[in-house]
């Protein structure tokens, strides 16, 4: 039986279904998927070659889940150290560890790794670092404007008094890595700049992305928030893509950017092609890679739920005392149904 | 950049210094990012009794076995395979970052780049008016001719239309592949790796070119690679603006690791193997 995911909205089986559907009882059905779609991220965030080496070191594995996850973040994390891109002070990037861990800790309580939020005034380093001048400086940007994964942050202002001028929560969209910020969305996402010369912030940051890939931490995951966010970005992009033209093999023009399978498509650079609206410009990299950590999500949720009596009866006990109505639901219908 | 050299350039010739597909340099003035509908800053688009032109996708970097991740500075990832592959298929060691280089001061990695569809490019369009003028007459004819004489530049490497269709020509004359094809080809960034593949081999294989600066000074006009020329204000002038971009664009020219001192089209295996694995082959009406 196939779970329904219309409990968090009409389009979610869609949205699914642009990563293809899978059974996770199934090891070669499960190793295709996998596969693919590590490469598709590895591909898009441009660390295919050391994810290819360390897939291939794994190629026996029996647990090709786990397998590819070690692989994954493997390959990234060389293949970050190794990009070395224009990164930050030591100050900031240890400040950025702190504070990513103390969300991660308070997040995965409430289940809600995809966007973490918190005071920064209530934090230890008050997510604040100093320069070499010895003035306080924000670690994170204050991502407070109307953008595509929300309307922006009013309040409730901090409870304390701010060293570095801190005046909303800090709020992370560590779904999306790299793309963590609502708004000034570019090219190359953000968070990828999250790293010194002794830490890799970034690294972090990525291993909680890449947790929705995983059933077990996909099902403590509040699926709510995280078809809340996407409903917020496709509301914002649903008008900017739907004038884009279909594309059809073989007829693309130079120069055009298309629609394709829920994704973007250009005869160039995705990462300078892009849509432009009311919250800003969106790079067609960035979409893409967006749409396919929701799609991805929602994806495995379904697998996981349809395969969670026979496959992991233990996640069943995980899924009674879950807070999400919809969850308990399905596993439900799933056990009705046999 | 300087109109003497588009009269140098045209004096030498297209056949005669090798097909010389690009002679003086173009900054990505017209670059911008490809958008959703025709409008300003759109490429022009290919004459309508045209069928579509779509090559193949970019390469990925499952095609490639050279390396994409170190000392690539802000190249796009998507893009970093293409230049790889033309490395490789060109056999210029080395090769790829100079690539990207030249691609980031050309188009700003824009692949429908183009200077001469504004009325403030009048330059471009005269540059490549006097390309088709002059050389036409010692050159197979070009299809298009006339639409790349009003086309000026364009594409990932900033190639001078008529220039870019006559790529070829001095090894295999009448067999060149493009001859056939609008200017607008030059858009597909598969065609415009072609044509910059092929202008790299020449510089390397006919001009003195101490250092990978040279290659640009190259790229900008073969001439200021000449005896003449060469170590000029000229000469200067182009290696340090060359020079600026490589350091925005954040490439290393002196990691030796990833980039030799000194590039070498010693093996390049010709215009017809580099054209099949880049572009393959084009529709009938094109070729």
């Amino acid at each position: 039986m196939t779970p329904d995911l219309t409990c968090y909205g009409a389009d979610i089986p869609a949205l699914a279904d642009l990563v293809g559907d899978f059974d996770l009882r199934s090891p070669i059905d499960t190793r295709a998927w996998y596969t693919r779609e590590w490469e598709a991220l590895g591909e898009l965030l441009g660390f295919a070659q050391p994810l290819a080496a360390e897939l291939a070191q794994r190629r026996n594995a029996g647990d090709w889940i786990r397998a590819t996850g070690e692989a994954g973040m493997a390959a990234f994390a060389a293949w970050h150290r190794r990009e070395r891109r224009a990164g930050m002070s030591d100050r900031q990037a240890i400040t950025q560890a702190s504070v990513i861990r103390h969300m991660v800790s308070s997040g995965r309580e409430r289940g809600e790794l995809w966007r973490v939020t918190v005071d920064p005034t209530l934090l230890d380093t008050g997510a604040c670092y100093q320069d070499d001048s010895g003035g306080w400086l924000r670690a994170f940007y204050p991502d407070t404007a109307p953008g595509y994964f929300g309307d922006g942050w009013a309040g409730p202002p901090p409870q304390a008094e701010s060293r570095c001028g801190w005046t909303t929560p800090l709020v992370l969209h560590l779904g999306t890595f790299p793309w963590v910020y609502s708004s000034r969305i570019d090219a190359t996402g953000p968070a990828l700049r999250w790293s010194s010369a002794s830490a890799a912030p970034a690294v972090e940051a990525f291993r909680v992305m890449s947790l929705a890939l995983q059933p077990e931490a996909n099902l403590r995951q509040d699926a709510r928030q995280v078809a809340a966010i996407y409903r917020h970005f496709r509301t914002h992009t649903a008008p900017l893509v739907s004038r884009l033209p279909v594309y059809r093999p073989g007829q693309a023009q130079a120069g055009r950017l298309y629609r394709h399978a829920g994704f973007l498509r250009t005869q160039g650079s995705l990462h300078v092609a892009g849509l432009d609206g009311p919250r800003g410009h969106l790079p067609a990299t960035a979409y893409n890679h967006v749409i396919r950590r929701f799609a991805a999500f929602f994806a495995v949720r379904r697998a996981t739920v349809r395969a969670l009596t026979t496959w992991a009866p233990e996640m069943g006990r995980m899924v009674a005392t879950s807070t999400d109505p919809c969850l308990r639901a399905q596993v439900e219908g799933v056990a009705r149904a046999g | 950049m300087s109109r003497v050299w588009v009269t140098v350039g045209t004096v030498l010739g297209v056949a005669g210094v090798g097909g010389a597909a690009l002679l003086y340099s173009r900054r990505a003035s017209a670059a911008s990012p490809p958008l959703p509908g025709p409008g300003p800053g759109q490429p022009s688009a290919p004459p309508a009794n045209l069928p579509p032109l779509e090559l193949a996708p970019l390469p990925k970097a499952s095609d490639v076995k050279g390396d994409l991740v170190a000392n690539w500075g802000d190249t796009p990832a998507d893009l970093r395979p293409l230049f790889m592959y033309m490395e490789e298929v060109s056999r210029i060691p080395g090769s790829a970052r100079v690539f990207a280089t030249i691609a980031y001061g050309e188009s700003r990695f824009v692949t429908t780049a183009q200077n001469g569809n504004t009325s403030g490019e009048q330059d471009e369009r005269d540059s490549s008016r006097a390309a088709y003028k002059n050389n036409k007459d010692r050159n197979p004819p070009l299809k298009y001719g006339e639409q790349s004489a009003e086309f000026g530049s364009g594409g990932l490497f900033g190639l001078l239309a008529p220039y870019f269709l006559w790529t070829g020509v001095p090894e295999i004359g009448k067999k060149a592949p493009l001859l056939s094809a609008p200017p607008e080809i030059v858009f597909q960034p598969r065609a415009a790796a072609f044509g910059a593949c092929v202008y790299m081999q020449r510089l390397l294989a006919n001009y003195r070119v101490d250092d990978v600066p040279d290659i640009k000074v190259g790229w900008a006009s073969p001439s200021l690679l000449g005896e003449k020329n060469y170590g000029g204000a000229s000469y200067q002038s182009v290696r340090k603006h060359y020079l600026e971009k490589v350091a925005a664009v954040g490439i290393d020219l002196a990691d030796a690791s990833t980039i030799p001192s000194k590039l070498s089209a010693a093996a390049w295996p010709g215009v017809p193997a580099v054209f099949a694995a880049l572009v393959g082959s084009l529709p009938k009406e094109l070729s």
